[in-house]
């Protein structure tokens, strides 16, 4: 398509696909900001500066059709009437959606989609509604749009000033004539015989002359005779001849097939284009500028990948100089040079501490990148349900993960749509409740502790636990003595259960639970986790927390039945100390009672035998607390906290979701992640048998099964 | 030779990857640094010092015609506007000629299919914006910009017919001369301005906005009207025609001649065979040599040429070809080009006043050869 290199036009294209995308996220914004102010020129102008420069790119990338779109957009965009236009804000949300699609085709090389649409709600643009009318009058006479030149103009006054009409003489050359050039000739002769042929077009010799011949002549006979002077039989297959101006009030206009033209000279002409040319930019900065540093590279995400992973092997080389240091200072206690290499290790240790932040924070982008795209769409969706809706974002400028956004994306349009699309009611149902009919969705991100939270909060009518408790019984999910057992928190909980709810029943249970077992399962991939608030008639809050990063954690480490686990440090509440006679069983769960309060606790070993279980064996409890339920894990012995840097596990390696990565220590260990989210889940949906007795050992269970543990070379990446 | 210092200035993050890329294929261009908006720009002309800048105008923040008038302010460096295919585009790019930009390139709209045309075009610009002495602002004539101009006397005949050739420099150039020309000016003017399509019709209508004298694009068959110049479209040529009921201008489409359509050797020839002895033919500043061997066929035909000194081109291409080849009678500032331009249109009338017209005598090298 380039003129480039395959290599180098692959790599423009990309960074045009790249660039294009985010021209078209701030064609949307503004088109959003120009719906609010329809009169802003500031605006209007910003809007034009996006679509040339797509243009530009595009053309640049040889995109023809959607430069030439962009460029009509454009040359619109710069007359005053359409930019004054109401409807403007509406097309250029139509141009964001008909370039995105066009940009999706080139990118999959599929089959273009139509710019039509596009094109006419443009021309509507710049016709407007006063010379509509006009315009469709003009189609009529100006089908010959043949206006005499400045010469031709003098030369017809010349001749009428000399007592002569001049006629415009249409002849049409007949298809079967055999030499349509010499029938121009045989025409002129014959013209000239009875007057004066002041212009011919189309241009001898040019592919039009062949098909049809216009004259300017100027003669004292009439168009009558004229017309009978060009009927050549065989040659000329229709005439038409007008007066054009002159003396001859006698000569009659003849009849003619062709198109009317206006009696009178063309004027001498002076084109007069679009007033277009207002000073550009002056005084007028934009207020909204793109806060945006130059000096951005654009780097590949695979590449910081390999930086972070070399910044991981640092870490890991860290703790085994650390360790070996350690075992040195034992060895030789009085060493003098151990206060050097201590000091030494401890700024080494700095300044990859540092290192590593400065990686994290290279792959840290701010949520705006991806909320940017939620006003746009809350104002499709409340289009299309008839809804007033407001969206407040907060806090864009809160940094997360790459990765993590990526992923988080769908997750967390699904609840926005779904916030708008049911969370939020009719404006006639809200006016009823006393409450404003625009409903207002609050998205906001803040950093908490060591983790990011995303909340979705509307306004709207609230879940009623009553109605998901129905449905759930009613769906078979839980047996109606395991639902009186729920408390309001778990059976909130309920809707994202697998099959809890599908499209059609939305609206009876005030419309949760489309896809939402889809968005928990994405948090718990992503260690994070999702809850839900709600307030009957008031609001409905989602709240999503996410992990600042998936590669390097703070862990806490901890042995069952010998073997080295971790969890994350930030899922841990509380480390308590119990015995194991203070577990008790409660409805085939055990529970611990922990000061005040009853807490359900999992064992993550072997159940201990009868006599030991009633004994005084000191045990390690792992507060953990995952969204707002608080479980304890019941482990042997705690083994301290390291920074680790998660190893995936592939599927051959692991079978079980319990277990989500691994990391290696200095000594060369391996230490295995526990994966919280599915060790809470098998906790909750795991409904003990009195026969089976109660859950434990879970962990083990499926280690011994597949093996995982021990050995660092099975499990090394 | 050590390479050329370019900025590339341009809001589009593909195009300050592209333009790189196009001019690092000469190797006698050194790209030193990006910009996306004016600004930034600004900055780095203070950081790297290039000795070119290319530059987008339409960008967010400051834009490039703002960028442009501090560049002038500060530095009065050699500026190339990169430019797009559009009613804005053309009136902006006008505009910053005006100011004083150097040169531009216009991005067509099948830009990725000639790309190699518009890389050459681009490279050529740069290398002679760097070698030239720059572009100096002169301010606008005393001309009335009032909107009201008297319709024009189509029976009044020109004393003279002159025939401009000019490219690089040339918008600032003819503004300026232009300007000073009064509304009564006896001549008419045809010119040759190097201009893509789409840019030359704006062109002259800023002309006509700023001049005393009337402008408009060429087209096949206007009359050679006293007062009043004529600008040839881009991409045709633009010839005379002697016609009994008086000069006009003729159109063609014939192929490029030196590169360039429209190309002033096709007008001046034209001159040189329908006015013989009386045609007058003005080269002007520009790259290449069009229009040389044009003025030697009006100077062989008895006609008077005139080629614009070098201390007043902006780039002194076409002027020296044709002085060198000593086709140019008179070798004249721009300066004093509009009185050079009347006193040519009055020499016929010396009989008629009977006295030798003012020539101002400030005429550079005049008398010549």
């Amino acid at each position: 398509m380039t003129q480039f290199p395959d290599e180098r036009g692959a790599e423009m294209r990309e960074l045009f696909f790249e660039t294009a995308q985010e021209l078209l996220q701030s064609l949307n914004d503004e088109a959003l900001q120009l719906e609010r102010r329809p009169a802003d020129i500031e605006l209007v102008r910003s809007i034009r500066r996006i679509v040339h420069t797509l243009k530009g790119d595009a053309a640049a990338c040889g995109f023809r059709e959607l430069s030439h779109a962009a460029h009509q957009l454009e040359d619109a965009l710069a007359l005053e009437s359409s930019s004054t236009h109401g409807s403007l804000a509406e097309v250029a949300f139509t141009a964001a959606d008909t370039f995105g699609a066009m940009l999706a085709a080139y990118r999959r090389k599929g089959k273009l989609p139509s710019a039509a649409p596009l094109g006419k709600m443009i021309r509507e643009l710049t016709q407007q509604p006063k010379t509509r009318k006009r315009s469709k009058k003009a189609v009529t006479v100006a089908v010959a749009p043949a206006t005499w030149s400045e010469y031709e103009t003098l030369a017809i006054e010349n001749a009428v000033s000399r007592g002569k009409s001049v006629y415009h003489i249409t002849a049409g050359i007949d298809p079967h004539c055999a030499m349509p050039m010499a029938a121009r000739q045989l025409v002129l002769n014959a013209l000239n015989a009875s007057g004066e042929v002041l212009g011919a077009r189309p241009e001898a010799g040019s592919p039009e002359s062949a098909k049809r011949l216009e004259l300017l002549v100027a003669s004292h006979k009439s168009a009558e005779s004229l017309t009978v002077q060009c009927r050549i039989p065989s040659v000329i297959s229709r005439v038409s001849v007008e007066l054009v101006k002159g003396a001859a009030a006698k000569a009659k206009k003849v009849p003619a097939e062709g198109p009317h033209r206006a009696a009178g000279a063309a004027q001498l002409s002076h084109p007069v284009a679009p007033e277009s040319g207002e000073e550009h930019g002056e005084g007028a900065k934009a207020l909204h500028a793109p806060a945006l540093a130059e000096n951005i590279l654009r780097v590949d995400a695979e590449r910081i990948d390999n930086v972070l992973n070399l910044v991981g092997e640092l870490i890991i080389g860290r703790s085994m100089l650390q360790q070996a240091f350690t075992e040195f200072a034992r060895h030789v206690p009085k060493e003098a040079l151990r206060g050097r290499f201590s000091d030494a290790m401890a700024f080494q240790s700095r300044v990859l501490s540092d290192l590593q932040r400065s990686v994290m924070k290279i792959r840290m982008v701010p949520v705006e990148q991806l909320f940017r795209r939620f006003p746009r769409m809350v104002r499709d969706v409340a289009k299309q349900c008839g809804k007033e809706v407001e969206l407040v974002m907060s806090g864009q400028d809160t940094d997360l993960d790459k990765s993590l956004l990526d992923v988080i994306a769908e997750p967390l349009t699904h609840l926005v749509r779904n916030a708008v699309s049911h969370g939020i009611e009719s404006a006639e149902e809200r006016v009823r409740n006393g409450k404003p009919a625009r409903g207002t969705i609050h998205l906001t991100s803040y950093h908490h502790g060591n983790q990011v939270i995303l909340e979705i909060k509307d306004d709207g009518a609230g879940i009623d636990s009553q109605k998901v408790k129905a449905k759930a019984l009613e769906k078979g999910l839980l047996t109606s003595e395991e639902a009186d057992r729920l408390g309001e928190t778990e059976i909130l909980e309920l809707v994202f259960r697998p099959g809890f709810s599908t499209a059609d029943e939305i609206t009876e249970i005030s419309g949760r639970g489309v896809g939402l077992d889809v968005v928990q399962t994405v948090l718990h991939r992503l260690k994070g986790s999702v809850d839900i608030e709600t307030r009957a008639g008031q609001s409905t809050t989602f709240r999503l927390k996410l992990p600042l990063t998936l590669a390097i954690i703070k862990a806490l480490m901890f042995r069952v039945e010998q073997r080295l686990y971790a969890i994350p440090l930030n899922a841990v509440a509380e480390i308590a100390r119990a015995r194991e006679s203070d577990v008790h069983q409660v409805h085939n769960y055990e529970v611990l009672q922990l000061r005040d309060q009853v807490l359900p606790v999992v064992r993550l070993g072997r159940a201990p035998s009868p006599e030991a279980a009633a004994g005084s064996g000191k045990i390690f409890v792992l507060v953990i607390a995952m969204g707002e339920r608080k479980l304890g894990l019941i482990v042997e012995s705690l083994d301290g906290e390291e920074e680790l840097v998660i190893k995936a596990l592939d599927d051959q390696t692991v079978a079980t979701d319990l277990i989500s990565g691994a990391a290696i220590l200095g000594d060369g260990r391996v230490v295995l992640i526990v994966n919280l989210p599915a060790i809470v889940d098998r906790h909750s949906k795991s409904r003990p048998q009195a026969a089976e007795g109660i859950v434990s050992g879970i962990l083990l269970s499926h280690a011994d099964r597949k093996s995982v543990g021990p050995g660092p070379a099975e499990v090394h990446p | 030779m050590t390479p050329v210092r370019v900025l590339v200035v341009d809001d589009s993050a593909l195009m300050r990857k592209l333009i790189p890329q196009i001019l690092q294929t000469d190797s006698s261009i050194e790209v030193v640094g990006t910009a996306m908006d004016g600004n930034f720009g600004l900055r780095k002309i203070e950081e790297l010092k290039p000795q070119v800048v290319t530059l987008d105008l339409e960008m967010p923040g400051m834009g490039g015609i703002e960028m442009l008038k501090e560049i002038m302010r500060r530095h009065r460096m050699p500026v190339i506007v990169v430019s797009s295919h559009s009613t804005q585009g053309a009136s902006v790019t006008l505009q910053a000629l005006s100011l004083g930009a150097f040169d531009f390139v216009a991005k067509p709209n099948d830009v990725s299919a000639r790309m190699p045309q518009i890389a050459e075009e681009l490279i050529g610009k740069i290398k002679a914006a760097a070698q030239s002495r720059g572009v100096i602002v002169r301010p606008v004539g005393e001309a009335r910009r009032s909107g009201q101009k008297a319709p024009i006397d189509a029976k009044r005949a020109p004393t003279k017919v002159i025939a401009i050739g000019v490219s690089t420099g040339g918008p600032q150039a003819l503004q300026y001369v232009f300007s000073q020309l009064p509304a009564d000016f006896p001549g008419t003017i045809v010119v040759v301005q190097h201009m893509p399509e789409g840019f030359t019709e704006m062109f002259a209508r800023r002309l006509d906005e700023m001049c005393a004298i009337r402008v408009k694009e060429a087209q096949s068959g206007d009359v050679l009207l006293a007062g009043r110049a004529l600008i040839c479209p881009g991409s045709r040529h633009l010839k005379v025609k002697r016609l009994p009921l008086g000069d006009v201008a003729v159109l063609s489409d014939e192929p490029r001649v030196n590169g360039h359509r429209p190309s002033a050797d096709v007008l001046f020839r034209s001159m040189a065979d329908e006015f013989g002895p009386k045609g007058l033919a003005v080269l002007m500043t520009g790259m290449g040599d069009d229009g040389a061997q044009g003025l030697g066929a009006v100077k062989a035909a008895g006609g008077m040429t005139i080629a614009q000194n070098e201390e007043s081109c902006v780039v002194y291409g076409m002027p020296k070809a044709a002085i060198d080849r000593g086709f140019a009678v008179r070798v004249v500032g721009l300066d004093v080009l509009a009185n050079t331009l009347q006193a040519q249109c009055m020499s016929d009338r010396r009989s008629i006043f009977g006295s030798e017209p003012g020539e101002s005598g400030k005429a550079t090298g005049a008398g010549r050869d």
